[in-house]
């Protein structure tokens, strides 16, 4: 019988380092903590205080899953760097999961998937759609029961457990939604006449 | 060479996505591989650096960058004694996207963690490149920084002077921009100031009148920006002439400034009574050849040795970062997985902050 396999998850793409580890579909641990910051020196400590807290060590990984928002920008690019790190030192896959997947994990029958965003507005996965930002009061207009993101140790064990189960993407990169804010320049360039005869 | 140490480095504080591997001693080290991944392709359109996109492209390249230089420099994990990461100041999207993914690699691997500030890479190039020894004067001009740095040690720093407002590459940068020049503004400024008259628009040359070696350049900006104003109002657009002659005008004003307080400068640095006098420049803007040749006119003068590293070891580089994180770990020092990245950590604490630089300290 082949060993059960050793599957960490990890997030934070909101105001919470949250972890969780898995054997097989045994969960061995799962963890958050509420912080607005501090996430990036949190979260590696984190992460190996619950592996040996396990009697695991990371060579034992067999696959990471990794939380990739949608959220805070800045959350999600500290797990999904710290994943792809890891992915490359222990030769495994990191497989990005979004908390639409990991919110949708064991729901029957068709839902909305919600995570809160910036000004009132929440990011949305329509079934078949690609996900989109909209105001929060849109929801009802789909028609289905809106799911929002279940408490953050709970999301790490979901990634997990859509990690174990070979789902995710690899490599694993941010699902921002939002386009980064940018404008282009505002200064117009001169115009640029023919030299002086 | 049995204390050998081989240095893996990740750099991502401003636009450009690197990773190196460099392997020696302090003094005596050499590249094994050095892979630079730049953005100006996703920053061109909005004429100048954007934190969020810079952060989101180096978020998913470092860890290829590593890999390639690993490739390149045909060795594994195995082969590595420490990673080293630039931990800031920079921008702090891009700064935290390196330090996760090494603190990833070093958890992985279980390698030492070394945490190093970008200025000093910059700053310890010439002994990587050149093997010189301390104490050097060292000028730093880049897009994001103007410093002179007395470099007595691997992390002995004495600011001399640097700029209180912008630094010359975004002078640069800018002028491009009011000129309807491409981006960077560095090449495509001296590229039109070669064919300008320096001396048709009398630039000013701040702070020259004022002792001591801080720099300004954000007034010449401003001057600049007029003299444009003034043409395109009296015939509704510029010649190419014009644009020639403002670039020129412009380099040579910003000549002029770097030269005269490079001067002050090694002046302080020489009464410390260096046995062997070296001026070292870093950054971008080093590539200047109009810069170079009167900094090294200015060195020659005085009889110091005039150090210019290679281009792709003066711009942004991981190399530099490996380097000054072998210095780091060759006296024992390394960091945990808790290293924070800064997007201020200025190289010299004990100075008096610089005007405009915050109680934190130099910006990126």
């Amino acid at each position: 019988m082949p060993s059960e396999a050793l599957v960490l998850g990890f997030d934070t793409s909101a105001a919470h380092c949250a972890a969780a580890l898995l054997l097989g579909d045994r969960v061995l641990a799962a963890t958050s903590e509420d912080m607005g910051r501090g996430q990036a020196e949190r979260l590696m400590p984190m992460l190996e205080e619950m592996l040996s807290g396990s009697g695991k060590n990371w060579s034992d990984l067999k696959a990471i899953g990794v939380g990739v928002g949608p959220g805070n920008f800045t959350g999600i690019r500290i797990s999904v760097a710290a994943a792809r790190g890891l992915a490359l030192a222990l030769n495994i896959p990191a497989r990005g999961v979004d908390t639409f997947s990991a919110s949708e994990l064991g729901r029957t029958g068709t839902v909305l998937p919600t995570v809160p965003a910036p000004r009132g507005q929440l990011y949305l996965r329509p079934p078949g759609e690609a996900p989109t930002i909209a105001a929060a009061d849109s929801v009802d207009s789909h028609g289905l029961p809106p799911v929002p993101p279940p408490a953050p140790a709970v999301l790490a064990e979901n990634i997990a457990r859509i990690a174990a189960a070979g789902g995710g993407t690899v490599p694993a990169a941010p699902v921002y939604v939002r386009p980064a804010d940018a404008s282009p320049s505002s200064t117009p360039p001169p115009t640029i006449l023919a030299d002086d005869p | 060479m049995d204390d050998a140490l081989t240095i893996l480095a990740l750099e991502s504080s401003c636009d450009d996505t690197a990773a190196a591997v460099v392997r020696g001693r302090p003094g005596a080290a050499q590249v094994l591989a050095s892979v630079v991944q730049g953005q100006d392709d996703l920053h061109q359109a909005f004429g100048g650096v954007v934190p969020e996109i810079a952060a989101r492209a180096h978020a998913e390249r470092l860890d290829i960058c590593v890999k390639q230089a690993l490739t390149q420099a045909n060795l594994t994990f195995s082969d590595i004694d420490a990673v080293a990461v630039t931990a800031g100041p920079g921008l702090i999207g891009g700064v935290l996207s390196g330090v996760m993914c090494a603190k990833g690699i070093a958890a992985g691997t279980g390698l030492p963690l070394v945490g190093v500030n970008h200025l000093a890479g910059h700053a310890l190039t010439p002994r990587l490149t050149d093997g010189i020894g301390f104490p050097y004067l060292m000028l730093l001009v880049s897009g994001g920084h103007c410093q002179f740095l007395l470099v007595r040690g691997p992390e002995d720093f004495s600011r001399l002077g640097g700029t209180i407002d912008d630094a010359p590459g975004e002078a640069f940068d800018k002028t491009a921009r009011l000129l309807g020049l491409p981006q960077p503004g560095g090449p495509s400024v001296q590229a039109e100031a070669e064919n300008g008259d320096p001396t048709r628009f009398a630039f000013p040359r701040p702070l020259l009148d004022r002792p001591g070696c801080d720099l300004s350049f954000s007034g010449l900006k401003t001057a600049l920006l007029r003299a444009r104003d003034a043409l395109i109002a009296d015939k509704g657009g510029l010649t190419e002439q014009d644009r020639a002659d403002l670039c020129a005008s412009f380099q040579a004003a910003v000549v002029d400034v770097l030269a005269e307080k490079t001067r002050r400068a090694l002046e302080v640095y020489l009464t410390d009574k260096p046995p062997e006098p070296v001026l070292a420049v870093a950054g971008g803007v080093a590539a200047n050849t109009a810069i170079r040749a009167s900094l090294e006119t200015v060195s020659a003068d005085v009889g110091a040795r005039f150090i210019a590293p290679p281009l792709a070891l003066c711009t942004d580089n991981a190399a530099m970062i490996a380097y000054t994180g072998l210095e780091r770990f060759a006296t024992g020092k390394t960091d945990d997985l808790t290293l924070a990245a800064r997007p201020r950590w200025p190289l010299d604490t004990a100075s008096p902050a610089l005007v405009g630089g915050g109680k934190k300290g130099a910006k990126a």
